[in-house]
């Protein structure tokens, strides 16, 4: 049943099949949390700005979210040498660096009128910043080594060593005094977020994930296309 | 009695390219000097700022002037079949990069004690923060010559981007530049500082192995 996520041919032929709906579902789900962004109210002390928090907080969470799929997927490519987690390490190594940069320019968008500063070195700012150094590093790998097997390999081993960083940046708001404000939003306690903003946030995250799993989608795509040499 | 015989033979080797290439090693202090000038010479003379900023800069400049000696670390050994014939005398890939660790540790890190004191005098540093300093260098050299062994040997076939290696021991060095300079910085414990940095080697005295010989075997199969 879940051979689509470890199987390229399953992994197309499944992709094909929900591509359309998943892209009207994406565009509904994406005019609606505009929309809903809209019409949130505004924040009594940040007023207009609060609403850079609708990209800011689902950009972090996905920037987060892509590499742990690719820790994941580097476990499966190393440990069971099925190379579907290589191809995936691959294709969506970009896409985690967009959100990264995603994240980083809106903080700082928001941190001037807040703040008073662009960039402060608080250790969630710092933990952000060296997360976007490890992906554009994974990146760059890809283009260094001749052989494909020394580079997916490479690269797998180079994720687990960079998963170090994810602990860090998600309690580095509880280890240290930061600037940063801790979560506002967590599982085992009740949210400190008001429901008339919690909606937005959430339809967003929702709507910037498939907005990722699209891209992810094509990009896969087109890599099992090159690993078969059609491309 | 064999075995020890082998790895006192590995050390005599080690030493005897080490008197060979003397004056690349004294070519890289020479570099962390100079480095130290042109600091200086950007800065102003300045001696209360010297002092304030002297203890950061003279640790990013060490770890710097060591990732300079990153591309010897397997390369020439790696070309020529030497790593092959000391594994065909009975000996792991993981204790080669161990031994080589110990020995880039010895030969290459050790030396550069000399440079701290003196650089540490243009810096006008107390006695107190230069014995820090070379405390903290003893052990936190013991961790760049680990990451030093990591990167060389993941770049072993990387004929394209050659500052990657550099880079990838900047990154993971960031936690010992952190607890090394704050040892002095504010009023945090001594000791437990110590004990974090001694933490730190001996994790990546454990991990360091198995990478590098998962990544010199990686290359071997594909040289």
């Amino acid at each position: 049943m879940f051979g689509f996520l470890i199987n390229p041919n399953k992994f197309n032929k499944f992709s094909d099949t929900i591509f359309k709906s998943l892209i009207i579902i994406t565009s509904l789900a994406l005019i609606f949390g505009l929309l809903l962004v809209y019409l949130s109210p505004l924040d009594y002390q940040q007023g207009f700005t609060v609403k850079i928090m609708y990209i800011h907080v689902p950009s972090a969470w996905l920037a987060l979210l892509t590499y742990i799929i690719m820790t994941i997927y580097s476990i499966i490519g190393l440990a069971f040498k099925i190379p579907f987690g290589f191809i995936i390490n691959k294709a969506i190594a970009p896409i985690g660096t967009v959100f990264t940069v995603l994240c980083l320019i809106s903080g700082s968008l928001w941190g001037k009128p807040m703040w008073g500063t662009w960039w402060v070195w608080d250790a969630r700012l710092t933990s952000v910043a060296i997360l976007l150094v490890i992906y554009v590093i994974i990146i760059f790998l890809n283009y260094a080594f001749e052989s494909r097997e020394v580079r997916e390999k490479t690269i797998a081993i180079f994720v687990l060593i960079g998963s170090i960083n994810l602990p860090i940046i998600k309690f580095s708001v509880d280890w240290w005094n930061t600037l940063h404000q801790p979560a506002s939003i967590s599982k085992l306690s009740s949210p400190s977020i008001d429901i008339s903003m919690l909606q937005p946030l959430l339809v967003m995250t929702v709507a910037f994930s498939l907005v990722g799993l699209i891209i992810a989608i094509l990009r896969i795509k087109a890599e099992i296309l090159i690993r078969k040499k059609y491309l | 009695m064999n075995f020890i015989k082998k790895i006192l033979l590995f050390f005599k080797r080690e030493s005897k390219l080490f008197y060979m290439n003397i004056t690349d090693l004294l070519s890289s202090i020479l570099f962390f000097f100079l480095s130290i000038f042109v600091f200086v010479f950007a800065l102003g003379a300045d001696e209360q700022l010297l002092r304030t900023i002297g203890l950061g800069i003279i640790w990013s400049l060490l770890l710097l002037s060591s990732t300079l000696s990153l591309r010897k670390f397997y390369e020439e050994d790696f070309d020529n079949g030497v790593l092959i014939l000391i594994h065909m005398s009975g000996v792991s890939y993981e204790l080669i990069v161990f031994l080589k660790i110990l020995s880039h540790f010895i030969f290459i890190q050790l030396p550069f004690l000399i440079s701290i004191p003196i650089a540490s005098i243009f810096f006008n540093l107390p006695i107190s923060e230069t014995y820090n300093l070379i405390l903290t260098f003893i052990i936190g050299s013991l961790i760049l010559s680990c990451l030093i062994s990591i990167s060389a040997s993941m770049n072993l076939l990387n004929k394209t981007n050659f500052s990657i290696g550099s880079i990838i021991v900047l990154l993971f060095s960031i936690p010992v530049i952190i607890f090394s300079v704050g040892i002095n910085n504010n009023e945090s414990d001594f000791r437990s500082i110590i004990n974090l940095l001694i933490g730190i080697s001996l994790i990546f005295l454990g991990i360091s192995p198995w990478s590098s010989a998962a990544f010199i075997k990686l290359a071997l199969r594909n040289k």
